[in-house]
């Protein structure tokens, strides 16, 4: 596969046009580059079209409810975040969610389904700011540099976004504009050149 | 036309589990909803289907206590789990304590939901031995066409209060 | 007593052990009416359902059995309305037995009991009410007159009751009575009991399948099976008008689990051996299917439009379209005007449609929920060639009815797989197709034009109503009555004024097709036509500041259906405590309906939360005439409540690319536990002297009475269901 720079990769053009790829029910992978990185603040981006996907943001509310859907809608039938973010006490996340998507039924899963607690709440968030809040040990679970990299490659749950599987009609769900590749390439470069937050006013 | 996910070729194996206290081995789909290896594999019927999509709540059963919908709970992970159907709630001579209250509130219509709720109650009064009318509203999401609902809050709380007396008196 | 002997005939009297117990089979003179010779709107509309029974082939009613039970074989299905119950009372009554020494089972097609008609329309129990009655009561003389003979005894010695025949100490059950009796002394139709002797009519009977649905052992068609049963899955079209053209099974064949595909000219399906393993080889079936065009939402509004389609005047009284056009008053603004709509509605009932079917040389066995027992019957042998004795239905509980199930074209499908592979098949639909295949209610728009008079009364009132069908296109409806009846029945099911003290009304019915299935929901055109009159009488009746319940009240007729109407309202309205004022946040709405003769009336009381409309508590009355089971009239005004609720709040079905949607519950929205109000208080008047319909007039009020409750909390009026707030 053609190696292309990845400003180039993701300048604004490109990334719509990715979108549109992208979109419900095309079935089609994104594009995976073996990525050459060239700066840690391309790397932040690239990792961050990914934190910032509604396959991120629907399980990192701002509030109570679960989102999902490629709309972001509230969870159906008033689902709730409940006292330790997996659900209520009898109908819990679940009752619904196993520990891999069913294609039966089109409900996904994952291990440790679950919301992210409300002070890693990203809905409604810059990317800028998200990448603060997660690197904030007081919001972020207080993990370590070392532990938010295991976190973000790592755990199953965060890595589901790139396996989301199909939906209640057994069309695939949007997955997130960069391969999964790219994105533990791009986290890995960006937190190895220290997770510097880019300035957004020059962003 | 949105392109329609096709299944991958099923890998049979064995899976053994409890169910209503009675151990089982079935050779199935490790990937297809343990409802349908409930209702056509151990012909336990009370079970039942309505959407397959986890939306209406009529299949939800007891996976180690725990309520689950069971359409989409792949049979492969029930391998050692305790299950719990409407037919090993209690009967019609011992009943449950949610079974006791459905049948002094007089509470199912044409009776196919039924099931579904009554697993989902007894999870909830398990949990939450006196749940209020807002706890019953957040935990209780399941479909009723008939209606049921008014009746059905009665005998959730009925329930809650045969189950806290039976648990005073042992 | 006068008493005929008579010899045993086939077509009259039969004891038989067929049926597993000691049959009586009645013959059926009771019963030869002949319903389509009445009027066809009176009888489909009004106070007087016929029992359409078989009237020329024996029918087995009872079984009594060894150990003194009765088997009481239905011609009407229960599908949660509670009619095994209501039946069972009626019949024990009579037979002087123990309501729980009744077994009800439903009647297979090959009893001979099938209903011509359907169990629908809230008819059973009005139905079957006196001929019920009469033939137990028979029953009872018969088995005194033959116990009599057995015992020795004088037939006036002898004192009935729970199922033991007794003069002094000298006793016999009706089970050791009809041991071996071949030859049976018929009665004429013996007196019926006055009321006061009722022993269960009009008690709160608990239901009779109350205990088998709690713990989870009643048949539903979903649970049928028979030996040796192989899975069905039919490929069911997604797109509004899709014809099928042509199929290729290829991959199908090859997948796992799979025994055939059949094809035939207008479905192809697959049969295997699982029901996964059906639906897996469904899937990769490719279907050319032929469509017209891609109907939109909007294209179906634009079709139902008052001024569209066929208009026939339902109802006239005085001159009201002359005072309506009247030029001078609207242009002095004297008439007042208003529109509303409902949207198209999903049955969305629990169990999906499907069957269990087995067809051999010369039979076929049909295990399924349907509300026609006949005409599925029907079909099914049409299709086979074969004769309708050739064809056993068996009908099973029903997951929810609520109309969905007066058509059974899935029956034709599963024995057709069934012949093909020469095993009985279970084929049953996926929850999309229920979605997108189901025969909605239809969507409706309303015009409603009025004129008060000087005092504030209405001088003259006109609704407007266009809608799809609901009637034509059933198989209850032959095809002969479309051009004699002009317009749908099923659609202006409450579409006409029942307050006939208004001097000038009229109401007009406009016909319109729609591209897709729309047919018999729960109340018909009901919910929607009381949503548009009684949100508008409100409008009227605050013009002038008047108090919505007494503008009511003082236009309803002096006559037996204006003085029952008048109490219902009257009662709900005290019940509740009506009151214009909003008390703590909280509005009183009210609306009444009259629907197959059953007034009924419904205070709402609702308030606004979090923007949302909540509805706390609803005081609903009924006049049912006789309520034969006032728990299971409670239980159909809490559900209808309940269900109205759901579809004028929230039920909502759109067209998009040429396709119903949602295809699933909760983008579907429903009412859930949290939506259904805390309290119902059902307030049940008999001013009648017999039962009538139940199952469905409670839903007629509902939406009205909560958009009327609405306008009290934020001066909308809410023209559109669901209901929402702007």
């Amino acid at each position: 596969m053609k190696r292309i720079k990845t400003w180039l990769l993701f300048s604004p053009l490109l990334v719509a046009g990715i979108m549109v790829i992208g979109n419900p029910g095309s079935g089609t992978e994104p594009p995976h580059k073996t990525a050459e990185l060239t700066t840690p603040d391309e790397a932040f981006d690239v990792m961050m079209q990914v934190l910032t996907h509604k396959r991120c943001v629907n399980c990192h509310p701002a509030d109570n409810y679960p989102r999902q859907g490629e709309d972001s809608h509230k969870h159906l039938f008033g689902v709730e975040r409940g006292v330790a973010n997996a659900g209520m006490a009898a109908t819990n996340c679940n009752t619904c969610h196993q520990d891999e998507n069913n294609n039966y039924s089109g409900v996904p899963g994952a291990p440790e389904w679950s919301l992210a607690p409300l002070s890693m709440a990203w809905q409604g968030l810059t990317k800028y700011e998200i990448a603060r809040s997660m690197l904030d040990r007081n919001k972020n679970g207080n993990r370590s540099l070392e532990e938010l990299e295991h976190h973000l490659t790592e755990h199953a749950l965060v890595l589901w976004a790139f396996e989301p599987g199909v939906n209640a009609e057994g069309i695939p769900r949007e997955k997130p504009p960069v391969s999964k590749e790219d994105y533990i390439t791009a986290v890995k470069e960006w937190i190895e050149h220290g997770a510097v937050v880019p300035d957004e006013t020059t962003n | 036309m949105a392109q329609l996910f096709q299944m991958k070729p099923p890998t049979k194996m064995n899976i053994s589990f409890k169910i209503n206290g009675k151990a089982h081995s079935v050779d199935t789909d490790g990937d297809a909803p343990l409802l349908w290896v409930i209702r056509d594999v151990l012909d336990l019927k009370g079970t039942k289907f309505g959407c397959g999509k986890a939306a209406c709540g009529a299949c939800t059963i007891h996976v180690d206590g725990e309520a689950v919908r069971s359409c989409s709970f792949a049979a492969k992970f029930a391998e050692g789990k305790e299950i719990t159907t409407i037919e090993g709630l209690g009967n019609a001579e011992n009943p449950h304590p949610v079974q006791q209250a459905w049948i002094e509130e007089i509470v199912p219509q044409c009776g196919y939901c039924q099931p579904g709720f009554m697993m989902a109650t007894a999870a909830l009064i398990d949990k939450n031995p006196s749940p209020t009318d807002e706890d019953i509203d957040d935990n209780i999401i399941n479909i009723c066409r008939c209606g049921t609902y008014y009746r059905m809050r009665k005998a959730i709380h009925r329930a809650a209060e045969l189950k806290n007396s039976t648990t005073s008196n042992s | 007593m006068t008493t005929t002997k008579k010899k045993i005939s086939r077509r009259k009297f039969i004891v038989r052990t067929l049926l597993g117990g000691t049959g009586v089979i009645l013959g059926t003179a009771y019963l030869a009416r002949n319903p389509l010779r009445r009027e066809l709107n009176k009888s489909l509309n009004a106070a007087e359902p016929p029992f359409m029974g078989n009237t020329d082939t024996p029918l087995v009613w009872f079984e009594i059995t060894s150990d003194n039970k009765v088997r009481l074989h239905s011609p009407k299905v229960e599908m949660g309305q509670g009619t095994f119950t209501g039946l069972a009372q009626l019949a024990a009554d009579e037979l002087e037995v123990d309501v729980t020494q009744i077994e009800m089972v439903h009647a297979e097609t090959i009893t001979g009991n099938v209903d011509g008609m359907s169990t629908g329309g809230s008819t059973s129990i009005a139905s079957l009410w006196q001929p019920l009655r009469e033939l137990a009561a028979t029953m009872r003389e018969m088995l005194k007159l033959q116990a009599a003979k057995q015992m020795g005894l004088e037939v006036q010695a002898l004192e009935v009751s729970n199922g033991v025949i007794a003069s002094g100490s000298n006793s016999m059950t009706y089970g050791q009575v009809v041991d071996g009796v071949t030859e049976w002394e018929i009665p004429e139709i013996p007196a019926l009991k006055d009321a006061n002797d009722f022993k269960f009519i009009g008690k709160p009977v608990p239901r009779l399948d109350l205990t088998d649905k709690v713990v989870g052992t009643p048949m539903f068609g979903i649970d049928a099976s028979m030996p040796d049963m192989l899975f069905g899955a039919v490929v069911r079209p997604s797109q509004i008008g899709a014809k099928f053209i042509s199929a290729d099974a290829t991959e199908a064949h090859n997948m796992p689990g799979v025994v055939r595909v059949v094809e035939e000219e207008d479905f192809i399906g697959v049969v295997a051996h699982t029901m996964i393993e059906a639906e897996n080889a469904k899937k990769v079936i490719k279907v050319e299917w032929q469509t017209e065009r891609n109907w939109s939402t909007q294209d179906i509004e634009d079709l139902i439009k008052v001024g569209n389609g066929d208009p026939m005047v339902i109802q006239k009284t005085g001159n009201a379209k002359k005072i309506l056009e009247d030029q001078e008053s609207n242009d002095n603004g004297d008439i007042i005007t208003a529109e509303f709509k409902s949207p198209i509605g999903a049955h969305a009932q629990l169990e999906p449609n499907g069957a269990v079917a087995f067809v051999e040389s010369d039979k076929a066995t049909i295990m399924i929920s349907t509300q026609v027992v006949s005409f599925t019957r029907k079909e099914v042998a049409e299709r086979l060639g074969f004769d309708e004795e050739q064809v056993n239905v068996i009908p099973t509980y029903l997951g929810g009815g609520f109309g969905r199930r007066l058509h059974t074209p899935n029956a034709v499908q599963a024995a057709l797989m069934s012949k093909a592979v020469g095993k009985p098949v279970k084929c049953f639909f996926d929850r999309k197709e229920e979605f997108q295949n189901d025969t909605f209610r239809p969507p409706t728009h309303h015009l409603l034009k009025a004129k008060l008079d000087s005092n504030g009364m209405i001088e003259a009132f006109e609704h407007n109503v266009s809608s799809g069908d609901v009637m034509y296109g059933s198989p209850l409806v032959p095809g002969f009555v479309e051009p004699i009846l002009g317009s749908d029945i099923g659609a202006w099911r409450g579409g006409m004024i029942q307050y006939g003290a208004i001097p000038n009304f009229r109401a007009v019915s406009w016909r319109v097709k729609l591209p897709f299935a729309t047919s018999w929901w729960r109340s018909l055109g009901l919910l929607a036509n009381t949503f548009a009159i009684e949100s508008f009488l409100d409008e009227l009746a605050l013009k002038n500041g008047k108090n919505p319940v007494e503008f009511r009240l003082q236009q309803i007729q002096n006559d037996k259906a204006g003085d029952r109407l008048r109490k219902v309202i009257e009662a709900a309205a005290d019940k509740a405590n009506y009151t214009d004022e909003v008390v703590n946040g909280i509005a009183m709405g009210f609306a009444a309906s009259t629907d197959a003769g059953t007034p009924c009336a419904h205070v709402a009381e609702v308030s606004i939360e979090n923007k949302q409309i909540k509805v706390h508590k609803v005081t609903c009355s009924i006049d049912p005439g006789i309520a034969v089971n006032p728990d299971q009239v409670k239980a159909q005004c809490e559900g209808s409540i309940i269900m109205g609720i759901s579809a004028s709040m929230f039920e909502r079905m759109y067209v998009e690319e040429g396709q119903l949607r949602p295809i699933i519950y909760g983008p579907y929205q429903m009412a859930l536990m949290r939506h259904a109000p805390k309290d119902i208080d059902v307030i049940i008047l008999e001013n009648n002297d017999k039962p009538g319909a139940v199952g469905e007039p409670p839903l007629g009020p509902i939406g009205a009475a909560i958009a009327n409750a609405v306008f009290r909390l934020t001066s909308q009026r809410l023209r559109e269901m669901p209901l929402q707030l702007a």
